[in-house]
């Protein structure tokens, strides 16, 4: 029992880091807030199905376009709706939530709701560690979170855009001073982050059926997560994502199953009220010490 | 190598720079002085191309309404339209006021941040400089920058825009809330990265004292007009700046 709640604690977690580290990479590190974050990750989810249903793809070549074409869109999202409020976070919050909104109900209102909705797995096998049995798939999204994980580490710390990435969230005219073209990075960090939620869309989709709703749950949880481990913060990201991710199995274990909704969002109050800067968070801590 | 004519600029209906022209030569030190609020800043940003980014996020929210007139002039070419990222890639770098650092970045991340336009190489070369102008910063380089003093975090302004290997670098006030030694320091840093780098420096600033001895031109402006221009001696035996700025 306890070994079972271990491991599916523990991919759970991933699960949740995977989700969150696309809306990190934008909001976090970038400092430029994509609230449709999760209509897109819904998006790939169909945009992958159309793809193998319709047009017949192999599926990696349907996950790769996928990727692609999500990460197209976000980028023109920056272009058209994002630029035009670039500066204002509020503003920036409430317009790509609205685009997102828009584009989860659209879903729903053209009728993508129901069990056919679902993607192959990866996968089709399971294997048994100790007495537990876990599938395929899922190991394979453990494995993928990590790599993705693992880039993105590497790549915000030794890449020319990634640190472009951290200059602007700090100080936009500082970096325009240092040659940065803050509107282009910002555009970038948009389309990379929207692009990492399509590949966790797209491996984590295959476990369940492709539902309008879960667009929502992915936002909130992508959101607690960030806010808890501390916007900006890699490896916040990873902790807050164990973190919430073993008090959700072990509520839905020890509890009852429907209070796991509210593990993250509880979480996520208490922290505002704690340590609003995050466990790691960089952001805000000088800030806080003054 | 830089013509500046005719600038005007106004925050709505106040004139904050008014019909200033300068020029500036290849390899020179020249300096502008004023007080607060006599428009240095303003010039700066406009001749750093900055304000643009300013006039557009003021417009995009609503706030105030920014007109700039004049031109600017840069090795032949008119550049008054230049956004202020491409003038950096021209070699046209301003290191803004109030030690402008990545507060929640290290020192060395820093400075590899402002590397932004330029390849290993030139990276390594440019923080080499960095920690020989200031030698203070190679046992901070692991240090938060927001959590450093201001004398140190301005010295890592400073390295932070010579990595962008400029050919015309404005200061602004890099003097501002330094104690007198650290302010030595800081001219002397200047002073050096003038020729290490081989570059032209404009700095502004309000305390003459330990300008004026170092420059080869100054504009002393005052409510965004140019009153005075001469070199620096000229400008220290001057009896109004005498009275002004030394208070002799």
């Amino acid at each position: 029992m306890l070994e079972g709640v271990l491991i599916y604690g523990f991919i759970n977690s991933v699960l949740l880091v995977l989700v969150a580290m696309g809306f990190n990479l934008t909001f976090g590190i970038s400092g430029v807030a994509n609230f449709a974050y999760g209509a897109l990750y819904i998006m790939a989810g169909f945009l992958c199905w159309g793809l193998l249903n319709s047009l017949g793809l192999p599926y990696w070549l349907a996950v790769a376009v996928s990727v692609a074409a999500i990460a197209l869109l976000a980028g023109l999202l920056f272009r058209f709706v994002l630029l035009r409020v670039r500066g204002l976070v509020i503003s920036e919050v409430i317009a790509t939530f609205g685009v997102g909104l828009a584009i989860l109900e659209l879903f729903r209102y053209w009728g993508f709701i129901g069990f056919e909705y679902t993607l192959p797995v990866w996968l089709d096998a399971s294997f048994d560690i100790g007495e537990t049995v876990v599938d395929g798939q899922r190991l394979i999204m453990v494995a993928v979170g990590a790599g993705l994980t693992l880039f993105l580490w590497f790549f915000t710390r030794h890449s020319r855009i990634g640190r472009a990435f951290r200059g602007i969230a700090q100080d936009e005219r500082t970096a325009l001073t240092l040659g940065i073209n803050a509107d282009l990075t910002a555009a970038f960090a948009v389309a990379f982050g929207a692009g990492y939620a399509a590949m966790a869309a797209l491996v984590i989709l295959p476990l369940g059926t492709i539902a309008v709703n879960e667009g929502y749950n992915v936002l909130v949880n992508a959101l607690a997560v960030c806010i808890v481990g501390g916007l900006g913060s890699t490896m916040g990201v990873i902790v807050a994502g164990f973190l919430i991710g073993y008090a959700q199995i072990f509520t839905a274990t020890y509890g009852e199953t429907h209070w796991m909704m509210i593990v993250s969002l509880a979480a996520l109050l208490v922290i505002l009220l704690v340590k609003p800067s995050g466990l790691f968070g960089k952001q805000k801590e000088l800030e806080e010490r003054i | 190598m830089f013509q500046v004519s005719n600038l005007m600029v106004f925050y709505e209906n106040a004139l904050a720079v008014n019909e200033l022209s300068l020029e500036v030569a290849e390899g020179q030190m020249v300096g502008i002085i004023g007080s607060n609020s006599a428009g240095k800043t303003t010039l700066l940003n406009t001749l750093s191309g900055l304000i643009l980014d300013i006039q557009l996020k003021e417009r995009r929210k609503g706030g105030e309404h920014i007109t700039v007139l004049g031109t600017i002039t840069y090795q032949g070419r008119d550049i008054s339209l230049m956004p202020a990222y491409v003038r950096a890639r021209e070699g046209i770098v301003l290191c803004r006021e109030r030690h402008p650092v990545f507060g929640d970045s290290t020192v060395m991340e820093n400075l590899r941040i402002a590397g932004y336009l330029k390849n290993r190489a030139q990276i390594k070369r440019g923080i080499d400089l960095a920690m020989e102008l200031f030698p203070a910063l190679k046992a901070l380089t692991r240090r938060k920058a927001g959590l450093m003093s201001g004398g140190e975090q301005q010295m890592l302004a400073i390295g932070m825009a010579l990595m962008v290997e400029p050919k015309l670098l404005f200061l602004d006030e890099p003097l501002l809330g330094l104690s007198p030694a650290m302010q030595q320091k800081v001219m002397d840093a200047v002073k050096k990265a003038l020729k290490m780098a081989n570059t032209t420096i404009v700095i502004a600033e309000q305390f003459a004292r330990p300008i004026l001895p170092v420059i080869h031109k100054g504009y002393v402006i005052e409510n965004g007009m140019l009153t005075m221009t001469g070199t620096g001696e000229e400008l220290m035996a001057n009896p109004e700046i005498k009275s002004a700025y030394f208070g002799i």
